[in-house]
């Protein structure tokens, strides 16, 4: 099926591609505009609609011109009509705008894009430089590699999106009108405006991403210039970054946890969590309860775990632009204010759940409390730690020993993720307030993180909702013996009535 | 050529299995759960048996070919043949079956659980089957207030549902991939268009955590609007929702 889609797609690719700008209606288009755009860009196209105050990144401002995904010259700020006609079309992942093709018409589209231009005044302009492609570098490990120095050479891109392309801050980035802005964390190609195919990457780097820091390294004055073939190069390294297993896949919803022989691995840098699968959840900023939280940092955590006779080990993974120390001036300078610290927890129900009735995935409810083991990085002044609280619901946090039931933690932070193990005994003395594991049983499991240079504290955090959790039992012989088994029976009771029929004729 | 009744059966059984798997799997792209359709399959091979066996005579059809090749001397071959390859394969699939799945549990659930008769919200108990929109009448005797509370309606929307529900309330907003059950579809024929606008206010006043028991696996990440949105903001935006998507709500008057 997914064969014939593709095979579908690029059929219409040939048979419509380029786009071509039909002539537009702007009377049609501002009826469009005001049905399905205004709530978010605002009556006037200033991107100040009712809906601008709660959404990160913040809608676009059309009336400054600044155009960020466009194929025309650096210096030229007429966009072409194709590139506001994909975006309205196929929307910007990452952001709040979905992609319109299901709802509006072709024309429809045109005639909003007309109207996109009155609003800065360019509905008569015409671009009158664009973008050179030169001859496309395929990919290749040497293309890669090549990138790969460029990329890192003087810190030309790693400065801003860090050693391993995660964005990791290391200076205060932000728009032309002031807002805050942060370098694309480039191991997550779902948040990528265009997409991270070399060609949207290569004009990325080539134009630049106009209103924000991104330069564009075609730029003659520049020192950190990249001739066409270079950029073709950085644009292969920079689609290799995403190709990570850290990605999300909505069949995959079991952490599974092999057993193993030993100890458990206590750190992080552990070589035997190389083994162990790993499993990617979606995080959504908490908007459920008061008070709600918008603008997330974060969307995903990556978990993996093992056991053995006596513990269950967790290594939890997550992308963070920033190590948060309240109190350290220079993660001061990069954060934003009120800096809390960077924190992770792990949710599970302290009763087995029966008929599938789970506790209320926000921190529990009344009747079926959960869990709650929450590690943070600690400040200037308190090393990190792990605490346990038992929640029945957000209002009812009730802080426990945590120590007495067995958490410990390690956590290192590195180029832009924070890695951190968790471990705990399988049973506890308190059977009534703790989570006994068992093996073979799929627990539910959820997963919480703060990033303090996002302002994260208390309730404003991300979350996921609830997963599973298996303790996998090692192989055994018995599917083996009652496979044998019934094959025998069915064996000998076949030959009996054969050989029942074979008297009964002979009678 | 008349095609031997059991071939017939086990064609039937064979275009129904596939059938699930081609609409479930490829067509739907939404994999159908092995339990779910080992449950499907239990009742289409009881209700094919029933159709085969309701004459005598067509059992007997059914059943022909099985007791010959049992009590045939002249099948002996076919006979030792398939005596070998039917044990085996119920070993195989004993096997299987008993070897541990790490198939996460299916969570079946009621898409639109029965609304309660009364319901509490805002200190104060409303009957949900008369309960109707106050502001619904201003459609027809007052279009231009109507219009201001579909816009006012459009404003709660923006700014609390569409992070879930989406910009084109397609149920596809930015956080739907991190939720389950996935927010609902507004656009979708099976949601508001077939809901009576009460039962919108009830599953919007009192949220997931509102759902009655049977509704369980209880997770819906609905918040609890009215600790958020007044009375009349939820049937504002209720009015835009329809307004949105041009549906008409579902009332008692005209059925």
């Amino acid at each position: 099926m997914k064969m014939i889609i593709s095979a579908f797609a690029l059929l219409t690719i040939l048979l419509g591609a380029p786009a071509v700008a039909a002539p537009g209606n702007a009377d049609n288009g501002k009826k469009v505009y005001e049905k399905r755009c205004l709530m978010c860009h605002g009556e006037e196209g200033d991107g100040a609609g009712p809906g601008a105050e709660r959404l990160n990144p913040p809608p676009r401002d059309f009336s400054e011109a600044d155009y960020k995904i466009k194929t025309t010259g650096a210096d030229d700020p007429v966009p072409n009509d194709d590139d506001l006609y994909r975006m309205i079309k196929d929307g910007m992942p990452g952001t709040a705008m979905p992609g319109w093709s299901d709802i509006l018409k072709e024309q429809e589209i045109w005639d909003l894009v007309l109207y996109l231009k009155i609003f800065a005044e360019l509905e008569d302009e015409k671009p009158e430089e664009q973008l050179d492609y030169g001859t496309q570098v395929a990919t290749s490990p040497e293309s890669i590699a090549q990138g790969k120095k460029l990329f890192h050479d003087a810190d030309r891109c790693s400065e801003c999106h860090g050693q391993d392309g995660k964005g990791d801050a290391v200076k205060r980035l932000k728009d032309d009108a002031g807002a805050r802005t942060w370098p694309r964390n480039l191991t997550k190609p779902w948040t990528f405006r265009a997409s991270n195919a070399p060609k949207d990457i290569f004009t990325r780097v080539t134009v630049g991403i106009p209103g924000t820091q991104m330069p564009s390294f075609a730029d003659e004055k520049s020192k950190k210039k990249l001739s066409i073939e270079e950029r073709w190069h950085v644009a292969n390294y920079v689609q290799s970054l995403a190709k990570t297993k850290r990605t999300v896949r909505a069949d995959n919803t079991v952490v599974i946890a092999e057993k193993i022989d030993g100890d458990l691995p206590a750190t992080p840098d552990d070589k035997a969590w190389a083994v162990a699968q790993l499993t990617t959840f979606a995080m959504v900023p908490q908007i459920i309860a008061k008070q709600r939280f918008f603008k997330a940092a974060n969307d995903t955590i990556t978990a993996r775990a093992f056991y053995n006779g006596k513990e269950v080990a967790f290594l939890l993974e997550w992308d963070d632009r920033t190590k948060s120390i309240p109190g350290d001036e220079a993660a001061a300078k990069i954060a934003d204010p009120n800096m809390g610290e960077d924190a992770v927890a792990i949710q599970l129900p302290v009763q087995p759940v029966e008929g599938l009735e789970k506790p209320y995935f926000v921190a529990g409810d009344n009747a079926k409390p959960v869990n709650i083991w929450k590690w943070s990085a600690g400040t200037t002044k308190l090393a990190a730690k792990i605490e346990l609280a038992n929640g029945q619901g957000l209002d009812k946090l009730e802080a426990r020993d945590g120590k007495a039931a067995g958490l410990t933690s390690s956590g290192v932070y590195k180029n832009g993720t924070w890695r951190v193990v968790v471990k705990r005994p399988l049973a506890t003395s308190e059977t009534d307030s703790d989570i006994q594991f068992e093996e073979g049983r799929f627990t539910p499991i959820a997963f919480a993180a703060w990033d303090g240079s996002n302002s994260e504290k208390a309730r404003s955090y991300t979350l996921t909702t609830w997963y599973w959790l298996l303790l996998k039992p090692p192989a055994s012989t018995k599917p083996i013996i009652s496979g044998v088994i019934v094959a025998l029976l069915l064996f000998g009771l076949l030959g009996w009535w054969a050989r029942n029929a074979a008297a009964k004729r002979e009678n | 050529m008349k095609i031997p009744k059991l071939l017939q059966a086990v064609l039937v059984l064979a275009i129904v299995y596939y059938g699930f798997i081609l609409v479930f799997d490829v067509i739907l792209d939404h994999v159908i759960p092995s339990s779910l359709l080992t449950m499907y399959m239990f009742f289409v091979v009881a209700g094919v048996f029933m159709v085969f066996t309701a004459t005598e005579e067509s059992t007997r059809e059914l059943v022909g070919p099985i007791k010959a090749l049992v009590e045939d001397p002249s099948k002996k071959t076919i006979r030792n043949v398939v005596f070998v390859i039917l044990p085996l394969l119920a070993g195989w699939y004993t096997y299987g079956k008993t070897s541990l799945s790490f198939e996460a549990p299916v969570e079946l659930r009621t898409i639109h659980p029965a609304p309660p008769s009364s319901m509490k919200a805002y200190g104060k108990r409303y009957d949900v089957i008369k309960l109707e929109n106050p502001l619904r009448k201003l459609e027809k005797e007052d279009p231009k207030k109507f219009k201001e509370h579909v816009a006012a309606g459009a404003k709660v929307y923006i700014q609390n549902c569409h992070f879930c529900h989406g910009d084109k309330l397609d149920g596809r907003g930015p956080y739907a991939a991190g939720l389950n059950p996935t927010p609902a579809n507004f656009q979708d024929i099976g949601t508001i268009a077939q809901l009576q606008e009460s039962y919108l206010f009830w599953r919007i006043a009192t949220g997931g955590p509102g759902l009655p028991k049977e509704a369980a696996p209880w997770i819906s990440s609905m918040p609890i609007w009215q600790n958020f949105l007044s009375e009349e903001e939820i049937w504002q935006v209720i009015l835009f929702l329809y307004d949105y998507t041009g549906y008409q709500p579902r009332s008692f008057g005209h059925e």
